[in-house]
């Protein structure tokens, strides 16, 4: 299957995820997918299917609580928050993106 | 890692998956809304909204992967699989499961006893700071037996290397006797050892109740109280918590019980353990001026201590040779020669490690318990090859299914951990079946080593232990690797093409699985034919030793043991009163003949001098000392030993009178050559001095003193009627009628009339026998049963393999038939097969048993590890099983209806 060019860079998913939390407070998966979707202008999209894994995944390793709520339209969902650890990660991981493009774009121009 | 949640997460499995479906549903529903907002037909939406969301199963199986720790479950899926796997083919499963359990168990079974017997060290504190002391350089023959060195020690002896030490921080000495509880009358025995104040410090055991014995407890003349074992307390008093401070009775004589020993400890004695401890200086007590403890040339105790602070076994040794010599200097025996004495001062001490204390029954047994381990394993191997060939043949059958599995997707790792699976559930099953079998495997075999009377008790601590429940793990492990990857690997080496090509049309496929079969019954047939030959060695030793002709009849003969100790006979009146029993006795009715005798023939016990004769120069010390027997009139025809010539004992053979003798045929040959012994003399040394000199009256047939397997022993036999001092204790002989232990309740009766105050054991002449061949028991009806095991699980593999080959050429077969076949030369063909198979696996065999049976030399009677008619014996009764087991699969070989043999192509 061939990519999408404006498919989320891989590792960058949980950034993007936990970033848009830590900024917009409680959300459910298809929340979080449109908000990335509408912030970053409809330059990234997240890979739908691909984002429940994460989510399950930064829930076990403590990034995330969810809980199940009511959506405005009384759907049943779930809605997940950061928590003190997953700021922490977000940090880090904010971090290490900076000098990651930092790094590129250097390359970028001077090379 | 939220790991543990992972795990626990399996409980919840079902919620789980049905959040994560509510999730992705409410996420397509959103989607839809949107898309429909924006003016989009909802069945369109609906679609697009899926194809946006991906593969919904994958993602869906990925989050769930996040959630729950998959393989836990997947492999607990494996065995819920595997396990509904087998019960839909329950005869491979109870086939597998039972070989599995035999091998195990049989395994465990004979480990058990290797490790308690062989293995374990003694259970007290830090066994391996204990060492034993024995002497070096004994050269007189008799005394010690020489078991582990020579170890036993006179009591002279043991005082002196008690006070010089400095080896030991605790030593002790001790030696075991039996003990009468009974008031009179029918003996009551039980296992007893006298022990030197110290014993119960030494090996650093503490008192269940009560107190043990102290240094104060063995004092020259102390009134002496009894320490007993924690089994003895619970079997005769119900563990009763008020037992110490009361009286318990020994051979008549009263002992307040001062404690109970712990109870993880059973004595030194590994497979022996005694109930009742007294201290040494009891002895006095109980034997009066008989005791042991100044006579410098009884030697019946042995020494164990415990290292001082900071020795080891080479200081041990080294200051136990120091003060060898004061000790020998302080004790020697007055009555022996001079050369002797001189021998004997010259001796040294040596030290060895103890950790695993002392064993008769180590001794008797430790050769052939690492002989039935083999033979064990043997087995085991057989059950794995025969379990090897049945997974075989069943992943065989699944072929397709595997294959087609395979096709769609799955991966050969899952495949291979699914058919492990599988064998692990077969090897748990067959572990759970093989501790049930050992468990009543070891009852049995101790049952099996245990001889009558309280000396024959074997005591070991059989209870499962760590070892013994790795071992177990380890031979299931053993089994799962061995049986269940190889099948695993080949069945999933498949490729579904050829597999499914394979199925379409009766090719006859690559022979590699079936060589594969083949090869392992190959190795069934010949570790078989190791057990089968090694079985044959050792039934035949019993059976040789059972049908040898001992020198006398044992066939219904009673044995009673009389005591006159307690009875309170006068020392001048023991002979008489002897006489008068042996008249009651012969006075009673069904008794056809009766005697008496110091010993009876192969016994626990033995007597032997020193002879000397006119014109015999002995050419070493022990080639002058013949066996002896004290025995009374009617001795011969009693026990139906032959007179050669000259005449029995009678009772004109009085003490004052000339001294005779009756002497066998290989007394009469190694004395006197071919001439006559009759009216020939000898004289017996005693010490310094020689006996008055006896004449030879009779002569009579050769007869086993010993063990049925030592040769024609010379044998001397004196009157009892003209003992100069009769023993308090003579054994009774009597020749029943019918059967002889119908007379026991009369026999005690008149016992009982002569005086209430005799003492009886009682025996039959053919159990002492069947006690002396215990060991060869034992090895042949373990033997037997290995070997019968072998054999039904090697014909099962035959069996399996032809049925398998059988059906595979079916389509072959039927063409054959078609063509003409005749149905003879198809069972030929066949059997051909199994021919050829069992072939090769005996030629093999042959080797391997051959090699084995120099493990079982030491056994045999009667036979030798190169008796060909053993081999060929062996050979054709596998053989001949073998056939049996082919001709059922030929049988329908021949069947095979050409007609639907070739429509089911």
């Amino acid at each position: 299957m061939a990519r999408a060019k404006n498919d989320i860079l891989q590792g960058t998913l949980a950034l993007l995820v936990l970033r848009t939390l830590d900024v917009a407070g409680p959300m459910h998966g298809y929340a979080i997918t449109s908000h990335i979707q509408v912030v970053s202008a409809d330059l990234l999209r997240v890979e739908e299917g691909s984002l429940y894994p994460a989510l399950h995944r930064m829930e076990q390793d403590g990034w995330l609580r969810s809980t199940w709520g009511s959506t405005e339209k009384n759907r049943e969902a779930r809605f997940y928050t950061i928590t003190a650890k997953g700021r922490r990660q977000l940090a880090q991981e904010e971090e290490s993106w900076s000098r990651l493009t930092e790094g590129v774009s250097r390359v970028l121009r001077y090379a | 890692m939220a790991w543990h949640h992972r795990i626990l997460n399996i409980f919840r499995s079902n919620r789980i998956s049905r959040d994560i479906q509510r999730e992705i549903d409410f996420h397509i529903t959103e989607r839809v809304d949107d898309l429909v907002a924006r003016g989009m037909p909802e069945a369109e939406a609906r679609r697009a909204a899926r194809r946006q969301f991906g593969n919904e199963g994958t993602q869906r199986e990925e989050t769930r992967r996040m959630d729950i720790a998959d393989w836990v479950q997947s492999v607990a899926g494996d065995a819920r699989y595997a396990l509904r796997a087998l019960l839909h083919s329950p005869v491979f499963a109870v086939v597998t499961i039972a070989s599995l359990g035999l091998g195990i168990g049989a395994n465990t079974t004979i480990f058990t006893l290797l490790d308690a017997v062989v293995l374990r060290p003694l259970a007290v504190t830090r066994p391996s700071e204990l060492a034993y002391v024995s002497m070096d350089k004994v050269t007189v023959e008799g005394p010690s037996s020489g078991i582990d060195g020579d170890v036993y020690f006179t009591n002279p002896l043991w005082e002196q290397v008690r006070d010089r030490q400095t080896a030991f921080r605790a030593v002790t000495a001790f030696g075991e006797t039996s003990f009468d509880l009974a008031e009179g009358g029918e003996a009551h025995r039980v296992a007893g050892s006298y022990v030197s104040g110290e014993f119960f410090r030494t090996f650093g055991v503490t008192a269940a109740a009560g107190r043990l014995f102290t240094k104060s407890d063995d004092i020259r003349g102390c009134a002496g109280s009894v320490v007993l074992s924690y089994r003895f307390w619970e079997r005769e008093y119900g563990a009763a918590p008020d037992i110490v401070g009361k009286v318990i009775r020994l051979n008549g004589h009263p002992f307040e019980i001062a404690g109970i020993v712990g109870a993880a400890f059973r004595g030194p004695d590994v497979g022996r353990e005694s109930d009742v401890y007294l201290p040494l200086c009891a002895m006095e007590v109980l034997h009066g001026r008989e005791s042991e403890l100044d006579a410098r040339s009884s030697w019946w105790l042995r020494v164990i201590g415990r290292y001082a602070p900071g020795v080891d076994v080479r200081q041990a040794g080294a200051r136990m040779a120091a003060i060898a010599r004061a000790s020998y200097e302080e004790t020697i025996p007055q009555n022996w020669r001079v050369n002797d004495q001189r021998e004997y001062v010259g001796r040294t001490l040596t030290v060895a490690p103890a950790d695993r204390g002392f064993s008769d029954v180590r001794q008797r047994y430790r050769t052939a318990l690492l002989s039935l381990m083999a033979g064990v394993v043997l087995i085991l191997m057989i059950a794995c090859a025969n379990v090897a060939n049945l997974l075989l043949s069943r992943a065989e059958a699944r072929h397709r299914e595997l294959a087609i599995r395979l096709a769609i997707g799955a991966g050969r790792g899952r495949l291979l951990r699914q058919l492990v699976t599988e064998s692990m559930v077969l090897a748990v099953a067959g572990a759970v079946v093989g501790l049930f079998v050992a468990r009543v495997g070891t009852t049995a075999l101790v049952a099996l080593i245990t001889t009558p009377g309280p000396s024959g008790a074997v005591s070991l601590d059989l209870s499962l232990n760590w070892r013994l429940l790795s071992f177990t793990a380890l031979a299931a492990t053993v089994t799962v690797v061995l049986c269940g990857l190889l099948p695993a690997w080949r069945a999933t080496r498949v490729s579904a093409q050829s597999a499914m090509k394979a199925q379409a049309r009766g090719v006859v496929e690559g022979h590699t699985r079936f060589r594969l079969g083949k090869s392992l019954v190959v190795a069934q047939v010949a570790l078989s034919l190791v057990l089968v030959v090694s079985a044959g060695f050792l039934v035949g030793t019993l059976n040789n030793l059972s049908r040898i002709n001992p020198g006398f009849s044992a066939e219904g003969v009673l044995l009673a043991t009389v005591g006159l100790r307690r009875a309170g006979v006068p020392a001048g009146a023991v002979g008489a009163t002897h006489q008068r029993i042996l008249e009651r006795v012969r006075a009673m009715p069904g008794v056809a003949s009766a005697s008496s005798s110091d010993l009876t023939p192969v016994g626990s016990m033995s007597w032997n001098d020193e002879i000397v004769v006119d014109g015999f120069t002995p050419k070493t010390f022990m080639d002058a000392v013949t066996w002896f027997n004290e025995v009374s009139d009617g001795y011969f025809a009693t026990m139906r030993t032959r007179l050669l010539g000259g005449r029995d004992f009678s009772s004109a053979d009085v003490p004052g009178g000339e001294k005779v003798a009756i002497v066998n045929d290989a007394w009469g040959r190694k004395f006197f050559g071919n001439s006559s012994p009759l009216g020939r003399q000898f004289r017996v040394r005693a010490g310094n001095t020689l006996s008055a000199p006896y004449t030879i009256v009779g002569l009579v047939e050769n007869s086993k003193y010993r063990t049925l397997r030592e040769g024609s022993e010379p044998i001397a036999y004196v009157p009892s009627s003209q003992s100069a001092e009769p023993a308090p204790r003579r054994v009774v002989e009597v020749r029943a009628g019918g059967n002889p232990s119908a007379l026991i309740p009369a026999l005690r009766d008149i016992l009982h009339e002569v005086n209430p105050g005799i003492t009886v054991d009682f025996r039959t002449l053919s159990g002492q026998l069947a006690t002396s061949l215990q060991r060869e028991r034992m090895l042949a009806v373990l033997s037997g049963i290995f070997g019968s095991v072998a054999l039904a699980l090697a014909v099962l593999g035959l069996y399996g393999v032809t049925s398998y080959s059988v059906a595979r050429r079916r389509g072959e077969l039927g063409v054959r038939i078609a063509l003409g076949a005749v149905r003879a030369r198809v069972v030929r063909l066949v059997l051909g097969e199994v021919g050829i198979v069992v072939a090769i696996g005996l030629v093999i065999g042959t080797v391997g048993a051959r090699v084995a049976s120099t493990q079982v030399a030491p056994f045999l009677y009667g036979t030798e590890p190169a008796d060909p008619f053993v081999y060929v014996g062996a050979a054709l009764l596998l053989a001949a099983v073998a056939f049996m087991a082919g001709l059922i699969p030929a049988w329908r070989a021949a069947r095979v209806d050409p007609i639907e043999a070739l429509r089911e192509q």
